[in-house]
């Protein structure tokens, strides 16, 4: 028993379809990610990375097909769903909101009460200071600098955002970190930083990462697998040891055809 | 802190004080007790429909239903005291209560009816003044008796009751929007719906709540203003909901969510109250008053507009 569950892989994608009206975004999608590996997502744009994306953080609802989360099948019918179940995304665009400080942020949807009687779920007042101590905890452990938690987002650089919102979900995610293009809109530097940030995160703590990417020398380096999607359908399942950035560019622009492998 | 920060800050508060020193210097009437305290009574209502407008902003939303939600309040409330003979606290209560089913009414229209809150409680607002004239058959519903306009007239100890009213309301809100997860989960809806949504907030309870509290907040608001002039008026608080957005407005409330607090609302409504006391004083014409109004909104909200582009350094997209 013990066994199985350490052969099991973390996420399974079995056979996912989604079609929006007469469009089909995906047709057919299928790959193992093992505990502790960095897989790509990669595709040209209207592939279908980020509609599998948002399927499997609980956003949409597949047509048919279905994965599971160390063999369990999945059922999210909320992101709060896939939240609970231990796999946090950062979206491009919608990382972190400007209004609300970085420990706030950080908690946002997980706060913590001051009093865990009826009053005080029902009023629930936030305990702050714990929430702020524990953020400056948790983002120095990262190496993530910022001046203060209590810093409005809005006044922070792209790559401190973005480093905050990985950092949000390293903090909560127990299984799967999904990073939607988490470079794209990065100088050289933060990315740097950002992908120093995944490799340690693997190494250390053995976090497991599906990485949506258009960059593929980002992709080429923190990647173990490459899972390329062109057009709604599933092309290539390669090891970064068993091929090239050529390769995986030809499978991207359909240069080179089918070819699927666990 | 540079002299930006604290010019955008106190901006409204500045042109309040302006204000109060321009008449007291213009007016012997103006800084007498019975007239700043004339001024508290008479913009409760306004103050207390403010603090769930801005509630309401701070969402994203808008509520344009308040003034006719006052009203209908306050006929029923008044109908079922004199016509019904119902106990005031109970009519009291069952006034608010309809005041917060109305509010659900707008918020469930937001929230599942995907309609735009400013369509939605503008459709209210056409409903809820109907219905008003159809209860009062258009007429005013007088002699409320004197427990019912202890709200509006009495005194709690020295200080009248609207001023005891409106200042609980405030102190609460501020307490739900400083230190609850309800108050957080309001700032990050206004900030950003979609990503309070991913992050496991319950957008569609809150909004709801919040619509809620304001139509409970203009319920509240029209119980004082009906006891305060004895009588239920069919066409009472016609345009409270403007008054309430220009408060929110010149207190820094943004239109667009996220932005904003309490106590600057509450002192935008401090402003609009003291303007136009002010300018009864000084015996402006109520037409030029209104122009008036117009342009200090307009001045005080470019003027903090210009700070805040100072403080930024670059206008921000």
């Amino acid at each position: 028993m013990l066994k199985m569950t350490t052969d099991l892989p973390l996420l399974s994608v079995r056979n996912i379809t989604k079609a929006f009206g007469a469009v089909q975004a995906l047709q057919g999608i299928s790959f193992d990610i093992a505990p502790g590996e960095v897989v790509a997502l990669v595709g040209d744009n209207g592939a279908g990375k980020s509609t599998l994306v948002k399927i499997i953080s609980g956003l949409y609802k597949a047509s048919s097909g279905e994965f599971a989360l160390r063999g369990q099948t999945c059922h999210f019918e909320t992101p709060a769903d896939a939240l609970k179940a231990g796999i946090e995304t950062v979206y491009q665009d919608l990382a972190l909101i400007d209004q609300l400080d970085v420990a706030d942020n950080v908690y946002l949807g997980r706060e913590v009460l001051r009093g865990s009687g009826f009053l005080g779920r029902l009023f629930g007042v936030l305990n702050r200071a714990t929430m702020r101590r524990e953020t400056a905890a948790a983002l120095s452990q990262l190496h993530i600098k910022i001046p203060a938690p209590t810093m409005p987002v809005r006044m922070m650089s792209g790559g401190q955002r973005l480093a905050v919102a990985i950092g949000r979900a390293v903090t909560w995610g127990r299984e799967l970190l999904i990073l939607d293009e988490p470079t794209a809109a990065l100088g050289v530097e933060e990315t740097e930083q950002v992908l120093r940030m995944i490799e340690e995160l693997r190494q250390k703590q053995r976090m497991t990462f599906m990485i949506i990417s258009h960059n593929m020398q980002d992709v080429y380096r923190v990647a173990d697998k490459i899972v390329i999607l062109r057009q709604g359908r599933h092309v290539a399942t390669l090891r970064k040891t068993e091929t090239t950035l050529e390769e995986i560019v030809a499978y991207i622009t359909g240069a080179k055809q089918k070819r699927v492998e666990r | 802190m540079t002299i930006a920060t604290i010019l955008r800050r106190g901006t409204v508060l500045f042109v309040l004080i302006a204000l109060v020193i321009f008449f007291s210097l213009n007016s012997d009437r103006f800084l007498q007790e019975r007239n700043l305290v004339n001024i508290a009574v008479q913009n409760a209502h306004i103050i207390i429909v403010t603090v769930g407008m801005t509630l309401v902003m701070l969402s994203g939303g808008i509520d344009l239903s308040i003034g006719s939600v006052a009203a209908l309040t306050g006929a029923v409330a008044a109908g079922l005291i004199v016509q019904n003979s119902v106990p005031v606290p109970l009519a009291m209560l069952l006034g608010l209560a309809l005041g917060f089913a109305i509010g659900l009414i707008n918020g469930w229209m937001v929230v599942y009816g995907k309609l735009p809150p400013f369509v939605a409680t503008l459709a209210m607002l056409g409903m809820a003044r109907g219905l008003t004239l159809v209860y009062t058959n258009g007429r005013p519903i007088a002699n409320i008796g004197d427990e019912f306009t202890f709200w509006g007239r009495g005194t709690i100890g020295p200080i009248p009751t609207p001023i005891v009213v409106w200042v609980v309301v405030v102190i609460v809100a501020i307490l739900l929007m400083t230190r609850t997860r309800f108050g957080l989960h309001i700032y990050a809806i206004g900030g950003n719906e979609e990503t309070a949504r991913l992050a496991g907030v319950p957008v569609n309870r809150v909004k709801m709540l919040t619509f809620g509290i304001s139509g409970f907040l203009a319920a509240l608001g029209g119980l004082l203003l009906t006891a305060r002039v004895f009588s239920a008026q069919p066409q009472a608080a016609v345009g409270l909901e403007l008054d309430a957005i220009t408060a929110a407005v010149l207190g820094g409330v943004s239109l667009f969510g996220g932005v904003g607090n309490i106590p600057g609302a509450i002192i935008g409504a401090l402003l609009v109250g003291v303007l136009g006391n002010g300018m009864n004083l000084l015996r402006v014409a109520s037409y030029p008053q209104q122009v008036i109004q117009g342009v200090v909104l307009v001045l005080a909200v470019t003027i903090d507009m210009y700070t805040k582009r100072l403080e930024r350094g670059a206008p921000k997209t």
